[in-house]
């Protein structure tokens, strides 16, 4: 073992003590984490939403997803091709396909052009691809609209957060108070009145001001060219509508053969969040007319533009070449390997990355960053427990990756100290729990 | 031919008593068991934190070991040892792989040893738990009703309760891959929830040494007053006519 192994084990030993300390923001952030996994572990099981369980909807459905994801990652190229060709040529979108990250950066802030604040929904896909690094870097006012991300904005973004539920951890006290300090408003401390807050100063500002609005997608469809977004608040209807240019960052992992699929998608990802997903859009061209005189005409009340940016970074090559996190292709997002895995529940924001909470962003950081990140991100957390791997319904074999990552930190000798102890007297005396 | 009582390392080196119990099982429904000394470690610790070339050259260790002492069937008390068995072993060696693995609870699982157990309960009524193990409902043969039918075929005021989570569903304790020595905080969490699942029991039964040694501690430092018990303690107890959850 490394200085270096020992060094990342202290480091994640000293986030562990931090959880202990009720203040830290590991510690606010784990208490609510470890009270929502186990009810969304059990409301798998429960009739929560609807006549069936989310596990019925999903075992009925899985064994469709999984041949159509192998089916996408086999032929993962003539998918990205003919998407392309359907979201552009039929369907008039502005198409980019972005080989790097990088290359995704620079046609953003093209695209951004001389615009200096930008809306957005969540957009997992663009931080992965680094642009929200890039749009910091360019003093872009970033405006967050997820109302959970509006509150870790109000916040400084000083507490990490759900991918799911962001802010949750706030207390409607603490938001109130800190609305006074920076707003000078004073409110009741109720999450009617902090709701009623926003819908009132905040969505006018929505539905009049957004010049350029940023968004991912829960799947595109390659037959048909269209883009299918999942949400509750509404905020993702204002931002595709009630804008100039609406861009789309995604990876080309999104792409799925049918729209059928892509809805399918969007269905298997509220099922097992146990939300109501109160919109669903499908977008399949920029607002348009051809009232006057049958002359099709852009840009009627919806978005004037809408621009698509697919970013392949290491995604082709995983296919093609059959690197260990190949199988990640086949993800859509729907994060049932995070309400059901043991350390992520025991651990909460400590195991995951700057790209989000879990094995799935571990696994992101080690594509960018390498071995040694995922280290620090608590590679060596994980039990092997393989709940994420028997619940995905998309057939992930997560747990197979995370073994391999561990196999690969091991030989960088990034394995903790006690590991490499085990492992040493399995291999000499025979029994790694022989009395010394 | 030999037919061998293979208990894991874990149980070898801290649960010796568990050891005798299951060895007085297994002979008593199969005198043909036997216990060679010293048997190689199976490996499973290693298979996360090692190099393929290390681990196969341990593997085909253990399978030279089987094969000069002739074993063609084991028994295993270790979920552990049997979910890597069955699972890496025909990996690594292919068809080179003879031996017949069984995990106790499939031994006891059958129509015939079950008669001959012929288990019996006779005192105060009594409700248990059975914990599912990540390395059984995880192995390549899952094992999960044969710990229910075994149970249930107990005669006597003997419930087996079930927790919300169970079988496939059921919560890691938070020990396995070698988390437990390293980062033990894990279990403080995850165990302690498998015993909030548990309502007005005497005790928590589980098949697994690394889940014992988990749930054990938390039992003990949280003072929860249901036991836990390792399920060959368990049914041994009941054929000796012992109180089975008395510690």
């Amino acid at each position: 073992m490394s200085e270096k192994g020992k060094e990342l084990y202290e480091e994640v030993k000293d986030k562990i003590e931090e959880l202990k300390n009720n203040d830290s923001a590991y510690a606010k952030f784990g208490e609510i984490w470890k009270l929502a996994c186990p009810i969304k572990y059990k409301s798998y099981d429960l009739r929560f939403l609807y006549e069936d369980t989310s596990r019925e909807f999903v075992d009925r459905h899985k064994d469709n997803i999984i041949k159509m994801r192998e089916d996408f990652v086999e032929n993962i190229e003539d998918y990205t091709k003919l998407c392309m060709k359907r979201l552009g040529k039929t369907n008039h979108f502005k198409v980019h396909f972005a080989k790097t990250n990088e290359e995704a950066q620079k046609i953003f802030m093209e695209e951004l052009g001389d615009n200096k604040v930008i809306y957005k929904s969540k957009s997992l896909e663009a931080k992965d691809a680094g642009i929200i690094d890039i749009l910091k870097e360019n003093n872009i006012e970033i405006k967050e609209t997820d109302l959970g991300d509006v509150l870790c904005q109000l916040f400084d973004y000083k507490y990490p957060s759900f991918t799911l539920a962001p802010g949750v951890q706030f207390t409607v006290e603490e938001i109130v108070a800190k609305i006074k300090e920076k707003h000078g408003i004073e409110l009741k401390p109720q999450a009617e009145a902090i709701v009623n807050y926003y819908r009132t100063t905040y969505r006018p500002e929505l539905l009049n001001n957004v010049k350029v609005s940023l968004t991912s997608a829960n799947a595109i469809s390659a037959d048909d060219g269209s883009i299918i977004l999942v949400e509750n608040e509404g905020n993702i209807s204002l931002l595709t509508r009630a804008t100039e240019k609406h861009i789309v960052v995604a990876g080309i992992q999104k792409i799925v053969p049918t729209v059928f699929d892509a809805l399918l998608v969007a269905k298997i990802q509220e099922r097992i969040m146990n939300v109501d997903g109160a919109y669903i859009s499908l977008i399949s061209a920029p607002s348009n007319t051809s009232d006057i005189q049958g002359m099709r005409v852009f840009g009627m009340y919806g978005a004037k533009e809408v621009v698509i940016i697919l970013v392949d970074e290491w995604r082709t090559k995983a296919a093609k070449e059959n690197l260990l996190y190949k199988d990640l292709l086949k993800c859509i997002s729907c994060k049932s390997c995070d309400l059901v895995c043991t350390a992520s529940r025991a651990f909460g924001n400590i195991y995951g990355s700057k790209y989000g909470i879990g094995a799935v962003n571990i696994i992101r950081d080690y594509i960018h960053n390498g071995i040694e990140a995922t280290v620090r991100d608590g590679l060596f957390l994980c039990t092997g427990c393989e709940n994420c791997t028997n619940w995905c319904p998309a057939g992930v074999d997560l747990a197979e990756i995370m073994r391999n990552l561990k196999k690969e930190a091991t030989e960088a000798g990034l394995a903790p100290p006690n590991l490499d102890k085990y492992k040493e007297k399995i291999f000499k005396d025979k029994n790694p729990f022989k009395a010394q | 031919m030999t037919k061998l009582i293979y208990f894991g390392c874990l149980s070898r080196s801290r649960y010796k008593g568990t050891c005798e119990n299951a060895t007085k099982i297994i002979k008593f429904l199969d005198d043909e068991y036997q216990i060679i000394d010293d048997p190689p470690c199976c490996g499973s610790l290693a298979h996360q934190v090692a190099i393929k070339e290390d681990v196969e050259n341990h593997v085909k260790l253990v399978n030279d070991w089987f094969k000069s002492n002739d074993i063609t069937e084991l028994i295993t008390i270790c979920a552990g040892c049997y979910n890597y068995l069955t699972r890496y072993y025909p990996q690594y060696l292919g068809s080179d792989f003879k031996v017949k693995v069984l995990h106790l609870l499939q031994f006891l699982d059958t129509p015939e040893n079950l008669e001959k157990l012929n288990l019996k309960y006779t005192g105060k009524k009594l409700s248990v738990y059975y914990h599912d193990a990540c390395h059984l409902r995880n192995a390549e043969v899952p094992i999960i009703e044969e710990a229910r039918n075994i149970l249930n075929s107990i005669e006597g005021p003997i419930q087996l309760k079930e927790m919300e989570n169970n079988r496939m569903n059921s919560l890691c304790c938070g020990a396995g891959g070698g988390v437990y020595s390293i980062f033990k905080e894990n279990s403080d969490f995850s165990s302690k929830i498998i015993f909030d699942q548990m309502r007005m029991s005497k005790g928590l039964i589980t098949a697994c040494p690394f889940c014992y040694t988990a749930l054990k501690r938390i039992q003990e430092e949280n003072k929860i007053k249901a036991p836990v018990i390792k399920f060959e303690d368990f049914i041994f107890k009941l054929m000796e006519g012992v109180d089975p959850v008395s510690v």
